[in-house]
């Protein structure tokens, strides 16, 4: 009654490498998340740039650098974020990875979907991104997959109906 | 399955005209505990019944007016309800959503014949639409119908087998807690050993400050009562725990002193089923079991009003009967776990031992805890997904965390295992709860004999297999443990 599992690899971010084709999201997601980052780190400089010119103190100063220092590797974090991220249609189920400091891999059965949201946010939009994530009974679920191509959103989206309406067993 | 009942829906229905009274009584009592002994030294007793009786009398109108404009009915598959003041809502819960159903009946409630009907179902956070007031007969009447409207079991046998009017359908009766031990147990908890502690240190308080007003003392007896009475509410909410299955295979469960609780839980809505061993009461060889049912939502600390319990308290036959009935073909004395591998106590000290995971044909065992022990069991018929976690201190060690989702808010949680155990363990749950729902889609239990095992995890002797195919699921490190040392006891009453 077992399916041998594939041998092992003992790699966080690269279970079963022979058995999964883990296809990776778009790089534009790199953009998109750069963006956002960007977007805070403006709002803190202004905010403390405001302060430096209204009180002229060093530490104002000191806070506008730290506040890029983080921008900078913030940015190259989520450089390597959006690299890990990864996701798998297997026969019967999805698999997401993600994650770096924390590794997180979700197996979700499609049998056991209860709906499926597509979302795009309008920096997500202007680059021609959505996000889909998956949703099961379970709260604790996570199996999202942002940075996709619309066309490959939509066509993921449909075949998880499909699979689920196949399959669909709820609780 | 349509709704052809052997009543057709009579149009919208009101809640019992009484509702708004016992209503306005609840409301009453929150706003004297709001208004509270500072108001009430302030005003003087007269000033203070003034103020009480207009709020009474606001809230009463407030309520009369809600009374009228709620509703329900029940139509094809779903009830509907609709209510509010300004902003009219109207609901319609799908009944094949429906996970449990509740008739409550808190005090006044009894003393009036009146009860209250709460459902669960899948996606509400807090039980959906409690339907307060009902008369008794209308509760259990509308349960019954909505169970068999809910259900896969077949509509005629539930509403034939049940007498609507005892208030509870004729069933076997499978087991009661006996007061005495609900009363010891709870005396053997934390709060209970703090009382005295708390009490002797208030009355040092009043003594060196030689304040003695009614209203310090009021004020600090109201603060101390919401922590330290916490054995007290539990006695008063789990007295008389009577459990009972009824010829449609569900559980029903019945218990409460001031507030009655009536459960019906259909058995192949459970989720989860959690064991808990508390430091304490282990001088009884006591446990406590929880079960889940989707829609509890996550379980809150210290939150008392869920009806999440299966046995308040009982010895281990009572908890390995009562796990053999909710899950047939789970033995709680053959679930053996395996513990994580020994690089992981630089993680965990103390608990290592206590730790551990166990894939057993139908159950995902998971424990933990060194003090209070507790292990959960999650059916692979209702896992939802599963996750692979590894944090960075974690992958220092090679270790990663395995989670079973369930969706009660309870998942099984295999922490710290190798990493490559996690990753088999995750591909054999992920692979058993497809089959768990094929090899059982619609009937009501979960398959009482199991398919051929894997390894036979359940023998304790067994030194781990030196060559292991890789088919195995999660690799023990060690020989698997029994449950807990007090389980070791011969079964000298089972």
């Amino acid at each position: 009654m077992n399916q041998p599992s594939a041998p092992i690899a003992v790699d966080a971010l690269q279970p079963w490498p022979d058995t999964v084709q883990w296809r990776p999201v778009s790089r534009k997601l790199i953009t998109v998340e750069v963006i956002g980052i960007a977007v805070w780190q403006a709002v803190l400089v202004i905010g403390l740039g405001v302060g430096w010119l209204v009180g002229r103190q060093w530490g104002w100063l000191a806070g506008i650098a730290g506040v890029l220092v983080l921008g900078v590797w913030r940015a190259t974090v989520a450089v390597r974020a959006v690299r890990a991220w990864g996701y798998a249609e297997r026969d019967n189920d999805l698999m997401v990875r993600h994650g770096l400091l924390i590794r997180r891999l979700s197996i979700v059965p499609y049998a056991r979907m209860q709906y499926v949201d597509v979302t795009a946010g309008p920096i997500e939009r202007a680059f021609g991104l959505a996000t889909v994530q998956l949703h099961t009974a379970a709260a604790a679920s996570d199996a999202r997959v942002p940075g996709l191509p619309p066309e490959e959103a939509a066509r993921l989206r449909d075949r998880l109906t499909a699979l689920g309406e196949d399959r669909a067993e709820g609780l | 399955m349509t709704a052809t009942g052997p009543e057709e829906p009579a149009g919208r229905q009101r809640l019992h005209p009484l509702s708004p009274l016992l209503h306005g009584a609840k409301s009453l009592f929150v706003i004297v505990a709001a208004l509270s002994w500072q108001t009430l030294s302030r005003l003087g007793p007269a000033h203070f019944a003034i103020v009480v009786a207009v709020v009474a009398v606001g809230a009463l109108i407030f309520s009369a007016i809600g009374w009228w404009n709620t509703g329900y009915q029940v139509v094809a598959r779903e009830l509907r309800i609709s209510d509010g003041l300004l902003w009219r809502r109207n609901r319609a819960i799908p009944l094949d959503r429906l996970q449990s159903v509740e008739v409550r009946r808190p005090l006044l409630a009894q003393l009036t014949g009146l009860a209250e009907l709460r459902l669960e179902v899948v996606g509400g956070n807090k039980a959906e639409a409690p339907l307060a007031y009902l008369t008794v007969r209308e509760a259990a009447t509308l349960r019954e119908r909505l169970l068999s409207l809910s259900g896969r079991t077949p509509p005629s046998a539930a509403v034939g087998a049940a007498d609507p009017a005892a208030g509870a359908p004729t069933s076997a009766s499978l087991f009661a807690v006996r007061n005495r031990d609900l009363l010891i147990s709870q005396l053997l908890t934390p709060q209970a050993f703090f009382l005295p502690v708390g009490v002797a240190w208030v009355i040092t308080q009043f003594v060196m400050e030689g304040s003695w007003t009614f209203v310090g003392i009021a004020s600090t007896v109201t603060a101390m009562a919401g922590v330290l009475l916490q054995p007290i509410r539990r006695v008063l909410r789990d007295w008389n725990f009577r459990l009972a299955r009824d010829p449609g295979g569900r559980l029903l469960l019945r218990y409460g002193l001031t507030e009655t609780r009536n459960q019906v839980v259909p058995l192949h809505r459970v989720q989860a089923v959690r064991i808990t061993w508390p430091f304490l009461w282990r001088l009884g060889h006591w446990v406590y079991l929880q079960l889940d049912v989707a829609g509890y939502g996550a379980p809150e600390h210290g939150n008392d009003t869920g009806s999440d319990r299966l046995l308040p308290v009982g010895d281990q036959h009572a908890a390995r009967f009562l796990i053999g009935t909710v899950l047939p073909g789970v033995d709680l004395l053959t679930l053996a776990t395996s513990p994580p591998p020994v690089r992981a106590r630089w993680l965990h000290p103390f608990g290592l031992r206590f730790m551990g995971v166990g894939v057993h044909p139908d159950v995902l065992v998971t424990r933990h805890g060194r003090v209070s022990r507790e292990m959960t069991l999650v059916p692979y018929a209702r896992l939802q997904s599963v996750r692979v976690v590894q944090g960075p201190v974690q992958r220092m060690f090679g270790l990663a965390t395995v989670y079973a989702d369930a969706a009660g808010g309870r998942s099984g949680l295999a922490r710290d295992r190798d990493l490559a155990e996690a990753w088999a363990l995750a591909d054999e749950l992920a692979r058993r709860a497809r089959q768990a729902r094929r090899s059982a889609p619609v009937s009501p239990a979960f398959p009482v004999s199991p398919p051929t095992p894997l390894v036979p995890p359940a023998t304790p002797s067994v030194p781990p297999a030196p060559q292991v195919t890789p088919a195995t699921p999660p690799v023990p490190s060690a020989p698997p443990r029994p449950v807990d040392d007090a389980f070791r006891q011969p079964p000298s009453r089972a």
